[in-house]
């Protein structure tokens, strides 16, 4: 038998030298670039969207880089697809954790993609910030290591519920897909409008259907005076054309990311002409906002987007603020720059950095609105904006 | 780095068991299910609502195999008189329904917002990477049990005559064999596997909902039995593998594409899946390990 030239003792130095080889290059890691992950839909139903918010996130790590970076190191961003789905969102998450060695995963989108992704965050303590809206998100145990941007759907519904009565609504109806909002934000439109005497119904369609006249007849039974509608801007379409199809009268109201210029380009003006719309308001002409849309060259970014740009800031001051480029150092921080109490208000990273390297305490104020977070992870307040279409054009109403 | 390994594996040995449980109603016994994912659906949500329930990990484990069992007995029931195109067709609208009863039927499944902090067995006894080792030990270990089952099935008499079904099964009836009793049982234990694997994937991902359950994981599969070969087990396995470490791979290697908008790097890798299955069965259309037919026997 030959024998081979491979003695213990070389073994052992091998094992060694391997060892120590990746012991410096763990080091080596520490000194490197700080990495941040997005994680956001790029295809799939949040297709529109994570284009836009994947640039957001991008803008704010190159202004940061130009600017020289932070805690002496640059930061590196890695962007990669969850497909709106919550498999691959799972996969893709799992890259950005123990390959890309992220402190950070900024921007999931599909609820669905959030909680499942949300688990695999906290157990590693990588931060997670979400421009999710389901209730349930906040209230997973995630011990901190997650905030949102995205008012939740109580708020939203009640605020539905408040402009539908405005409107003259006594018998409000919602159509709305199957989404893991539908419930909660129902229940809170009941609430606002039964405590005015008036009296709501509803009802989920599947938002798949090339066209939805049962549910609109099954609508129009109940003869409301007013219309909420929850659904997403494909299926809207199809629902606002079997309305002007029906005759309906009443008011109609909608999201504001669903009736959009998309929406209006893609229907006869009169079928969309008089919905009302409401949203989440950013705080458009505020100095955060101006500054995005100047710099990302978008001139009506969508909600989404602007919650990255807010997100990616407030983990980038979050970090510099603690001096630790953890995702532990971002949970331990991240209210320290949104809300330190007699903070000096900054609108960007670069400015929060100058007051963070002078001391001072900040109070991150954003584009989508002031961020500021309760302790379970849930935005406190948003202003919404209430539209309407008139003459074929997305009008202003007020911004409350 | 290593945990990301491991998880990618466990991944693909649940991809690997689907690929099985197709490749015994497809490949073995020619019934054509597009309805994959509705009964990966049915032993996720079953599992998770039985251990929800207090039932112990094993006990969840076997209750969606007989909830796999079940739903294909039903699905057989339902298509006794139809073939090829026209049972794809039915099954793809099972798969649909069982999605829309997911997202809908919200006291039993929590409808949209899924099922979360489904139990995971042995994790605080283990530790996060004790776990993640444990499972896939457990998950490596069901896709060869399932393997050897079925290869040892394909040798056995039975495994011929499921052969003559998909072949001809006018043939096979008028040979002497109860053509409706093997399609009814093909289905009913591949349904079963399947069940497996979603009951498998619900406790490692801790999570399940509506939106898992896409056709998206079905035309994977699809994939997977094409590559690894239609008709042999072994091939379905090594299919199902080899169909994550692409996804996988795929999703990585676009990152280094320089001068491209990440929108375009995710479209250049749902190109590459497309062309990784026109080159398959443009090359090999037959699998990486195609069909083996051995002959009977001879009697004495």
């Amino acid at each position: 038998m030959m024998r081979t030239p491979i003695s213990r003792r070389s073994t052992l130095l091998g094992t060694l030298a391997v060892g120590a080889t990746a012991l410096a290059r763990q080091a080596i890691a520490q000194e490197g670039p700080i990495r941040l992950g997005a994680l956001v839909p790029l295809t799939g139903a949040g297709g529109p969207y994570g284009p836009n918010m994947a640039k957001a996130a991008k803008l704010v790590v190159d202004q940061v880089n130009a600017a020289g970076g932070i805690l002496g190191r640059k930061l590196e961003l890695t962007v990669v697809d969850d497909q709106s789905n919550p498999d691959a969102g799972v996969r893709a998450a799992r890259q950005l954790i123990e390959v890309n060695k992220v402190a950070a995963i900024i921007g999931t989108w599909a609820s669905s993609v959030t909680t499942a992704v949300a688990p695999l965050c906290w157990e590693s303590k990588t931060f997670l910030t979400t421009t999710s809206g389901a209730d349930s998100i906040t209230l997973l145990p995630h011990d901190g290591y997650l905030i949102r941007t995205q008012p939740n759907t109580m708020l939203q519904g009640q605020k539905f519920g408040q402009f539908a009565l405005e409107k003259g609504g006594k018998k409000v109806f919602f159509l709305s897909p199957q989404t893991p909002f539908f419930q909660s934000e129902m229940d809170a439109i009941t609430k606002v409008v039964k405590a005015a005497g008036g009296d709501t119904a509803s009802l989920v369609y599947d938002d798949q259907k090339p066209s939805y006249r049962s549910e609109i007849d099954t609508m129009l039974r109940y003869a409301p005076d007013a219309l909420i509608l929850g659904g997403y801007t494909p299926d809207t379409i199809v629902v606002l054309k079997d309305l002007f199809r029906a005759g309906f009268k009443g008011a109609k109201i909608g999201f504001g990311y669903a009736i959009n210029q998309k929406l209006l380009d893609s229907v006869p003006a009169s079928v969309a002409e008089g919905c009302y719309t409401l949203a989440p308001s950013p705080a458009e002409g505020s100095a955060a906002y101006t500054g995005l849309v100047k710099a990302i060259g978008i001139a009506n970014p969508d909600p989404y987007t602007i919650q990255v740009y807010d997100q990616t800031n407030l983990v980038v001051l979050a970090m510099a603020q603690g001096g630790e480029a953890t995702g532990t150092g971002i949970r331990n921080n991240v209210r320290k720059v949104s809300q330190a109490p007699g903070g000096a208000v900054v609108v960007n990273a670069l400015d929060g950095l100058k007051a963070i390297a002078a001391k001072q305490a900040i109070a991150y104020d954003g584009a989508s609105g002031p961020c500021k977070f309760t302790d379970r992870g849930d935005i406190q307040d948003s202003k919404f904006r209430y539209e309407q279409v008139q003459g074929g054009k997305i009008t202003l109403l007020k911004i409350d | 780095m290593l945990s990301y390994a491991i998880a990618t594996l466990v991944s693909g040995g649940v991809y690997a068991i689907l690929a099985l449980s197709l490749n015994l109603a497809w490949g073995g016994a020619g019934m054509v299910n597009l309805g994959l994912g509705g009964f990966f659906a049915i032993g996720a949500y079953a599992s998770a609502i039985a251990t929800g329930a207090g039932a112990p990990f094993a006990a969840g484990l076997a209750i969606a195999v007989v909830a796999g069992v079940l739903a294909g007995l039903v699905v057989t029931f339902a298509t006794l008189r139809l073939r090829d195109d026209y049972l794809a067709i039915v099954t793809l609208g099972f798969g649909e329904v069982i999605r829309l009863v997911a997202l809908n039927e919200r006291w039993l499944t929590n409808g949209a917002d899924g099922l979360s902090g489904i139990r995971a067995p042995l994790k605080p006894e283990l530790g996060l990477f004790g776990f993640n080792l444990f499972y896939l030990g457990l998950t490596t270990l069901a896709a060869l049990v399932i393997l050897l089952g079925l290869q040892r099935l394909d040798r056995s008499p039975y495994g011929r005559a499921l052969r003559a079904v998909r072949e001809d099964p006018e043939l096979a009836r008028f040979a002497g064999k109860n053509v409706l009793r093997f399609k009814f049982e093909a289905f009913a234990l591949s349904a079963a596997i399947a069940g497996l694997a979603g009951a498998l994937y619900a406790h490692f991902q801790s999570y399940v909902s509506p939106d898992l359950f896409a056709p998206l994981i079905t035309i994977y599969i699809f994939l997977a039995v094409t590559a690894g070969g239609v008709g042999r087990p072994l091939g379905a396995l090594v299919g199902g593998y080899a169909v994550m470490a692409f996804l996988e791979a795929a999703r990585m290697a676009v990152g280094y594409l320089p001068g491209l908008e990440p929108v375009q790097l995710a479209s250049v890798q749902g190109m590459l899946t497309g062309l990784a299955l026109l080159l398959i069965l443009r090359l090999r259309p037959q699998g990486m390990l195609p069909e083996r037919i051995r002959p009977a026997p001879a009697t004495p």
